[in-house]
């Protein structure tokens, strides 16, 4: 975990193509690869009601730790999650990446998404700005932190049990 | 499908005591009667004093087809208005929650303040004398009641009090207060917003569906577990009851097959109590205040899923409280605000939060399967070749308690028949 960042010049290629590899993933439901991304201690958040605050004091729509991470995978690939019976057909368009190294090994990465999401004769189309946290681990990158502020985050919403 | 017109008409004979037509679940006109003759007629919860502790807060919330403005008065009272400028009928407050003196109308500019009456008309003098500012504050609603910081109105002129409303549920009411050492909850921590293409009494109490619509959740216990106990409280065998306390109002009680123990998983949708500082805190402060260790976990136990209906729109599963807000026929929202348990150490509402995210979300591994379930109901309902739905499950083989509560097993339509049966008395 202790490998020094390169120049962010060569770093912003393989950040974009991480991210772009992750939207890849989580489009076509290959949940597995996807948690290999994923170090293990980190947070994939999805914020409630507001932007940003204390997730301690404030509910979430999503606040994974690893383990829930990995039993968010096991229940979308067991036959036994109705909602995503069958699952949500996505396209999501990641861009406007904003790229900081702020530590040792340590990148911020901030983005917008729009994904267009088809199930049950429904489309829907959700904006949300990304933030990561990325962390190089030897030559390969891992999220730390994935937070997903969905612009109607304080709307009634439907069946969000689709990975963002 | 429209079966019958008119206002006036009675509904009792869509509900039967085995079977129930499903037009009432899907017919416009029907939903439309049950806007005025349940929602703008009996007690419904609106929100919970917690949302406005200081004085000047407000929150706005729904009834029915009605916007209403929960305002705690500069004077400390709490009040409900209709959210409705006296003058051109403009919302003068558009915000869910705040904290104002007065609520100006954008559209002209007329102020009332957070004690409803009407303090300014802009350029007075060309209304004439016969004009009765006095007369013209927001419009309260015709009675607000609260039953340990739960606020209830009803938009009838007159009838029951609430406590007669309430009935039994009162007993479960202060059963979920009673995970808090001080006996209270705050709704500090925000509110999960959801909605679903289906009808409103849909969200009922079901104990039958738990080992099907929710597989995928017990199946996660299991794999924490070792073991498939979680499958066993839903089951014919159960120990666990169906409960029909009478006016609608109905629970599961699912506790038969609880046990409370520092950091050991349960099927409780609260998750453990964690086995660390904060959760050997929170014993040590139930014990200081009940006495007993047996009562503490007692207490604990019981608030931890009092799983409890209080008709037609409030539910307390778990650490939430379930408002439903029904929009059409097809067409439902529901409001999941995580309760906060007062007096706790951190810790413990932390774990209260990560389990109801568990569970209870519009991403969660439960509720968004129900809301599937739900979906295709409505679906299948229109499907109205052969309209009746069976509602039979465990009819004759319930008890009836010395009070005259209905029991039955945890997978019996006991709570299905209670609330139809009061559907049916309200929609006559």
């Amino acid at each position: 975990m202790s490998a020094v960042a390169p120049p962010l010049s060569e770093l912003r290629e393989q950040v974009v193509a991480f991210i772009v590899r992750e939207a890849d993933l989580v489009d076509h439901q290959r949940y597995d690869e996807w948690l290999d991304l994923w170090s293990t201690d980190g947070i994939y958040w999805v914020p409630c009601n507001e932007d940003d605050y204390d997730p301690t004091r404030h509910v979430s729509i999503i606040y994974d730790d690893h383990e829930r991470l990995q039993e968010r995978v096991f229940r979308l690939s067991s036959d036994a999650a109705h909602s995503q019976d069958p699952p949500s057909r996505l396209c999501r368009i990641v861009g406007n990446e904003l790229i900081s190294v702020t530590g040792d090994s340590q990148i911020e990465v901030r983005a917008n998404m729009v994904l267009v999401e088809v199930r049950s004769g429904e489309k829907n189309v959700y904006g949300a700005r990304l933030e990561y946290t990325l962390v190089l681990s030897g030559e390969m990158l891992k999220i730390r932190k994935k937070k997903v502020v969905l612009l109607d985050n304080n709307e009634p919403l439907g069946n969000l049990t689709f990975l963002l | 499908m429209t079966v019958v017109d008119g206002p006036q008409i009675g509904y009792s004979s869509l509900v039967e005591e085995s079977r129930v037509h499903s037009s009432v679940f899907t017919d416009e006109t029907i939903f439309d009667a049950e806007l005025e003759r349940i929602f703008h007629r009996y007690w419904v919860y609106l929100a919970h004093e917690s949302e406005v502790p200081e004085p000047g807060d407000y929150c706005t919330k729904s009834i029915g087809r009605h916007s209403i403005i929960v305002s705690r008065g500069t004077d400390g009272e709490v009040r409900a208005f209709f959210n409705r400028c006296r003058h051109r009928g403009t919302t003068v407050c558009r915000y869910e929650h705040g904290n104002a003196e007065f609520f100006r109308c954008p559209y002209h500019g007329w102020t009332y303040s957070n004690k409803g009456p009407l303090i300014g008309v802009p350029f007075p003098s060309r209304y004439g004398e016969d004009f009765q500012k006095g007369s013209l504050g927001l419009v309260p609603v015709p009675r607000l009641d609260d039953y340990r910081g739960f606020l209830f109105v009803s938009l009838a002129d007159e009838g029951p009090s609430l406590l007669d409303h309430l009935g039994r549920t009162a007993e479960y009411i202060d059963m979920f207060l009673q995970g808090s050492p001080v006996e209270q909850i705050e709704l500090s921590a925000g509110v999960s917003k959801s909605n679903f293409h289906g009808n409103w009494k849909f969200v009922g109490m079901d104990g039958y569906h738990v080992n099907f619509t929710h597989k995928s959740v017990q199946d996660l216990q299991t794999r924490r577990t070792g073991n498939a106990e979680s499958r066993k409280g839903n089951s014919d065998r159960a120990p666990n009851l169906t409960v029909d306390l009478g006016g609608g109002h109905c629970r599961l009680d699912l506790s038969l097959t609880d046990h409370v123990e520092l950091g050991k998983a349960t099927s409780s949708l609260i998750g453990e109590i964690p086995n660390n500082e904060a959760g050997h805190d929170y014993v040590r402060l139930m014990v200081e205040r009940h006495g007993s260790e047996a009562d503490a976990y007692e207490r604990i136990r019981g608030a931890r899923d009092v799983h409890l209906h209080v008709w037609p729109n409030l539910q307390l599963i778990g650490s939430e409280i379930r408002v439903i807000r029904p929009l059409s026929a097809g067409y439902t929202e529901v409001f999941g605000y995580p309760s906060m348990l007062v007096g706790v150490p951190d810790g413990i509402n932390e774990r209260r939060l990560r389990g109801y995210e568990w569970f209870n979300t519009v991403a969660a591994f439960g509720t968004p399967d129900d809301r599937e379930v739900f979906e295709r109901n409505q679906v299948g309902l229109q499907n109205d070749r052969e309209p009746w739905l069976v509602i039979s499950r465990g009819l004759g083989q319930a008890e009836v308690t010395e009070d005259g509560v209905v029991v039955g097993n945890i997978t019996d339509e006991v709570t299905q028949r209670s609330q139809l049966r009061q559907w049916a008395e309200a929609m006559e």
